[in-house]
């Protein structure tokens, strides 16, 4: 009866990470300010091990961005730490996001035609620098940075599913789900400011697993490669967004809803293109 | 002496050759086709179009070998969206691994034709021992192209879990009927 409920799409990518993520952010919320970070990965590797299974063999792309979003996890809770010099952690976020996006897709790439893979590098070299700015600039700013990640990471499992890969959208989507969890608990509990400076490593994961699920869907699942670009504007999008209230929660409807829009519509728009989808 | 001993035995290989015959496959007709339980409810059944490889064949030995590559893309279940579904990282994960192969390593003889044929079965870049019943074979001068030929139909079943083919279980099924039908010509 467990086991097949817990074989269930909706119970793998949104129940089960969105409640972790939940009550996860409530108990580590006085331990530590990253609690979010922490929360989130406990999710993800919830989610992750009910819908992959607790194997990395085969070595896939898919398994190897699980592994490289559960690695990115302890790198932006963690290198905080150890260095404070923040030209320095965005060069090493940067760093390792293209050795990431190197490592999954170098053997598919490298049997691309010249042309194709100085398209293929340019574009999703370009995609992380991009995403790297813009939560850059919603860093500090728990209610646009959860609303910016949620809403690409939902955007990007929504379209991965219409393209044509439920796994690596389930995966997206788990993200999603734990984000949202997350979230909501920080409406409860949160402040709407960081009492820290600012560290861009610690959106990392917000960076790198869009980007890895994103780019994997065009490679892998027929993903048109243009969705991305919207996509990747929600950050910009969010960041525009007013903020002239104390509430939480009002702050968590205004930031979200712009993105969320984004987010359906590229979905709708890859399901109606016909690119081929999953739900057959 | 010794000049004619190397000339004789260098017109010996071909003859060599031609006992333990070297055969291509065709790929006009050549099929790789599956079937697999869907939901419990239907039988859903499809196969690759694109596949090539070569057979060695030696009746009076007992011998044969086969090997056979099919393109994971090519896979054709007369439904585009379910297509691109089976080749993507859900299934099949055609851009990673472009390649499912066959190549034998034992076969048994029923008198004169193939009784099994069993070898090594490579999906998702894993390969597990498999092997094959062969249901029919024949070999002979072809009707039309007047060359030699062979050809049989081996069928068995694998579990697309042994190749990390999870996606969907258990309500898809996890038992693939395989079936594949070779025929090949020399030269």
């Amino acid at each position: 009866m467990i086991e097949q409920l817990l074989s269930r799409p909706e119970i793998q990518s949104a129940a089960v990470p969105f409640i972790v993520a939940f009550v996860a952010y409530f108990g580590l919320r006085k331990v530590t300010e990253r609690a979010w970070i922490w929360a989130l990965l406990a999710a993800f590797l919830a989610a992750a091990g009910l819908i992959n299974g607790l194997t990395v063999t085969p070595l896939t792309g898919t398994r190897k961005i699980i592994l490289l979003v559960i690695a990115s996890f302890f790198v932006a809770a963690l290198l905080p730490w150890v260095l404070a010099h923040q030209n320095l952690q965005r060069r090493i976020s940067t760093i390792i996001s293209q050795l990431a996006l190197l490592w999954v897709f170098w053997a598919v790439v490298s049997r691309m035609q010249s042309s194709a893979m100085v398209l293929f590098l340019a574009g999703s070299i370009s995609l992380v620098l991009v995403l790297e700015d813009l939560f850059d600039r919603v860093a500090d700013n728990p209610a646009k940075l959860h609303s910016a990640g949620l809403s690409l990471l939902l955007g990007v499992g929504l379209s991965a599913t219409a393209a044509a890969s439920a796994l690596l959208g389930q995966l997206a989507l788990a993200l999603a789900a734990g984000s949202g969890g997350a979230f909501l608990a920080w409406m409860f509990t949160g402040n709407t400011t960081v009492n820290q400076t600012k560290q861009s490593i610690t959106t990392l994961p917000y960076v790198m697993a869009p980007a890895l699920l994103g780019v994997a869907a065009v490679i892998f699942a027929h993903l048109p490669w243009y969705a991305l670009i919207p996509l990747a504007s929600i950050p910009l999008v969010v960041n525009l967004v007013p903020l002239n209230t104390d509430s939480r929660f009002v702050h968590a409807l205004l930031a979200s809803l712009p993105g969320l829009v984004i987010a359906v519509a590229v979905a709708f728009y890859v399901w109606q293109a016909g690119s081929s989808g999953a739900g057959y | 002496m010794k000049k004619l001993i190397i000339v004789a035995a260098l017109a010996a290989l071909p003859l060599q050759a031609v006992v333990a015959a070297d055969y291509s496959i065709d790929p006009s007709h050549t099929y790789v086709s599956f079937a697999i339980n869907h939901v419990g409810f239907s039988t859903m059944r499809g196969k690759f179009d694109r596949q090539s490889g070569s057979m060695q064949l030696d009746p009076g030995a007992k011998k044969a070998s086969v090997m056979i590559e099919i393109d994971a893309a090519s896979i054709d279940t007369g439904h585009a969206r379910r297509d691109a579904h089976l080749q993507s990282p859900d299934f099949l994960n055609a851009v990673e691994n472009p390649t499912i192969t066959f190549k034998s390593t034992a076969v048994t003889w029923n008198g004169s034709v193939l009784a099994t044929v069993t070898g090594d079965l490579t999906i998702l870049g894993v390969s597990k021992p498999v092997t094959r019943t062969v249901t029919s074979m024949k070999c002979g001068p072809h009707q039309f192209s007047k060359k030699d030929t062979c050809g049989f139909d081996a069928t068995g079943s694998i579990k697309r879990s042994d190749y990390g083919v999870n996606y969907g279980l258990p309500t898809i099924g996890e038992v693939l009927d395989l079936q594949i039908e070779i025929e090949a010509s020399k030269g």
